[in-house]
């Protein structure tokens, strides 16, 4: 079972405080909500969680059942979506996931894949584009791509942005039905969000 | 306190340098006798500029493995007092030694364009810890290269395969210093370096003198 | 479920293979690369006229044309990741030894398009023939491979800096010199029609060039990659 603990947790910029002395700790079937004010730091925050990003100090840590998790143990069995990450728009979506699925070290088959496809909304979209898809549908993409990847680890930053009202209904259900085996955290300015979750980490003051 | 020897060391080589008879061996080189003495100066100050290269390159090495920002400080103190030496290295020799070897004049360019392409890059990168980490590879990168360059430049100019002093050296390739020269000679190589790990101490303390008041705003 | 497994090689044939879908669809470096040494040779072509200088400084023509076509079109590969935003998912998903040999092969492969369009070019427009096409040959192939195994890197760096195009030329000098000088030195030889014995030295520094950087590259891209 895998936990997330952050200890006091500190981010600048140069001289610029983000934020400081965060700390919160959190595991598989309990979900987290990062909020505050715009600004307040709640993407860096999620970037930090995601292991790429360092905090200016504190600790983050990724444990399983045999102790610490470094990256590269924990990394693919986490999923991240994000609106500042983008899939590859010369690429089709199919290309775009069987490309992740395989650099995570697995072979995705084209029922696995329609399914996925499907379960976002984008049936028949599969073979086209990403470039050529909305900002929504690029969103829902990345939910059908993080669904692929099996995660036990969920980070969300703004869970439902560029999402239609049918696409929030959809997603919302997707973390529903994720809660009880992954270990969530959602960084938004949405109650309906953070109400979602378990606890709430408020940043920003 | 030692560090104040250095200026009556400093002192005393450059007097020195002009007391006595001028370094130079007539039946090798030409140009003004007088401007031979400026042997003095500028081998150290190559000498600075070429270790300088090599701290620089162990600081990197070490601020990849532990990721402290103090060695990055150093790697950056190593990179500015070697640009500044190499810098004044250049000024000596370019326009003075005619005759001397092409190999030093392509060297120095070329540790002139290492050092300016890493504050080129440094100056490209805002955020600390990328610019630290990234400075820190470019400079393993460029020093292994450098490295290949040692045994690559000879090549271009076999005649010059030996590091040319033709000075003091004659031709036979054997160094044949009188006792006085060798003397002042190792002082100044002395004296340039205590004085080089002065400035790099100092020039360390200062950014983390800049840094701690910068983070306690 | 996705059971079967990829495999290291599978991962770098895939980053290879996305690289080669991306670049067929869009052609950016393709484009820059073919276009810069088109325009490269031309001008210096039509600079000598009817003068041929010796074969010294048709050699290094030869390489200061791939250096320099080289220089603006295999930044490319990171450094579009970043603008277009697709870098975050590739940190996060894909393992960086993985991402970096398969780039690096794909810069490998823009060049060999290069040379290959280059080559028969240079031949005809300068009047140069190697006299030992096979050590020219193998010449041209170390350094290309050279070429891709150092810079590729590099490109990684300059993908997060703010001046990239200008920056990835000056950095890549120093570190690419060892690599002209001896290249130039077998060019020189294969047109002269020296044999191999002749460019030998430069050969074998050649050769530990290219596996001493690509080992360096191998090793440094983590500092570079996961930040």
């Amino acid at each position: 079972m895998i936990q997330l603990e952050a200890i006091d947790l500190s981010k600048s910029f140069g001289t610029r405080r983000i934020f400081e002395n965060v700390s919160f700790s959190t595991g598989i079937g309990e979900s987290l909500a990062i909020t505050g004010p715009n600004g307040s730091g709640k993407s860096t925050m999620i970037h930090i969680l995601t292991g790429l990003g360092r905090a200016s100090s504190g600790t983050v840590q990724y444990s399983g059942d045999r102790g610490k998790l470094a990256f590269e143990q924990y990394h693919d069995r986490m999923s991240v979506v994000t609106p500042y990450h983008e899939l590859y728009d010369a690429l089709t979506a199919f290309e775009n996931i069987v490309f992740y699925t395989r650099m995570s070290g697995r072979e995705v088959s084209r029922e696995d894949m329609d399914e996925a496809v499907k379960s976002v909304g984008l049936t028949g979209r599969g073979n086209d584009a990403v470039g050529s898809y909305s900002s929504g549908m690029k969103q829902r993409l990345k939910y059908a791509l993080a669904r692929l990847r099996q995660p036990e680890i969920l980070l969300l930053d703004e869970p439902t942005a560029y999402l239609d009202a049918s696409g929030k209904e959809l997603i919302l259900e997707y973390l529903k039905s994720l809660k009880n085996s992954a270990l969530m955290v959602i960084a938004t300015n949405e109650r309906e969000e953070a109400d979602f979750a378990d606890r709430v980490c408020q940043l920003g003051g | 306190m030692l560090k104040l020897l250095i200026f009556p060391a400093m002192a005393l080589v450059i007097v020195m340098a002009f007391v006595l008879p001028s370094p130079m061996n007539p039946q090798i080189s030409l140009g003004p006798v007088d401007a031979y003495r400026i042997f003095y100066f500028h081998v150290p100050a190559a000498w600075v500029a070429a270790l300088s290269f090599v701290v620089g390159m162990f600081q990197s090495i070490s601020y990849l493995r532990t990721k402290d920002a103090d060695y990055d400080r150093k790697a950056l103190a190593a990179n500015r007092l070697g640009i500044v030496f190499a810098t004044i290295f250049a000024k000596m020799t370019w326009g003075e030694f005619w005759n001397w070897s092409e190999i030093r004049e392509v060297s120095l360019f070329i540790l002139l364009l290492i050092y300016g392409g890493y504050f080129a890059l440094r100056s490209a990168l805002n955020d600390d810890d990328v610019r630290a980490s990234f400075s820190a590879v470019m400079t393993i990168i460029f020093t292994v290269s450098a490295l290949f360059l040692i045994f690559v430049l000879p090549r271009i100019y076999p005649a010059f395969s030996q590091h040319p002093s033709d000075t003091i050296v004659d031709n036979q390739g054997k160094m044949s210093l009188s006792p006085m020269v060798a003397i002042v000679f190792g002082l100044s190589m002395v004296t340039y370096t205590a004085l080089y790990f002065w400035l790099y101490d100092i020039t360390i303390r200062v950014d983390r003198y800049i840094y701690k008041l910068k983070s306690e705003r | 479920m996705p059971t079967v497994s990829v495999s290291w090689a599978g991962k770098i044939t895939t980053v290879f293979r996305k690289e080669m879908l991306s670049e067929f669809r869009t052609r950016y470096a393709f484009n820059a690369i073919i276009m810069f040494s088109l325009v490269t040779l031309t001008v210096v072509s039509f600079s000598l006229g009817i003068n041929r200088p010796g074969p010294e400084v048709m050699a290094a023509l030869f390489w200061i044309i791939l250096f320099f076509a080289a220089a603006s079109g295999l930044a490319q590969v990171f450094v579009k990741e970043e603008e277009s935003h697709t870098a975050g998912f590739l940190r996060l998903y894909a393992p960086a030894t993985a991402v970096l040999i398969g780039k690096i092969i794909f810069n490998l492969f823009l060049l060999i398009c290069m040379t290959v369009l280059l080559v028969p070019l240079y031949i005809i427009l300068l009047d140069t023939i190697p006299q030992n096409f096979i050590l020219f040959t193998i010449g041209l192939l170390l350094g290309i491979i050279g070429l891709a195994g150092s810079t590729t890197i590099i490109a990684a760096i300059v993908s997060r800096a703010s001046i990239k195009g200008a920056l990835f030329a000056v950095l890549s000098f120093p570190v690419l010199l060892p690599l002209l000088v001896a290249a130039i030195e077998i060019t020189l030889v294969s047109f002269t029609g020296g044999d191999f014995a002749a460019a030998g030295s430069a050969l074998q520094l050649l050769l530990a060039y290219d596996v001493v950087m690509l080992t360096l590259s191998i090793m440094l891209f983590d500092f570079v990659w996961q930040l």
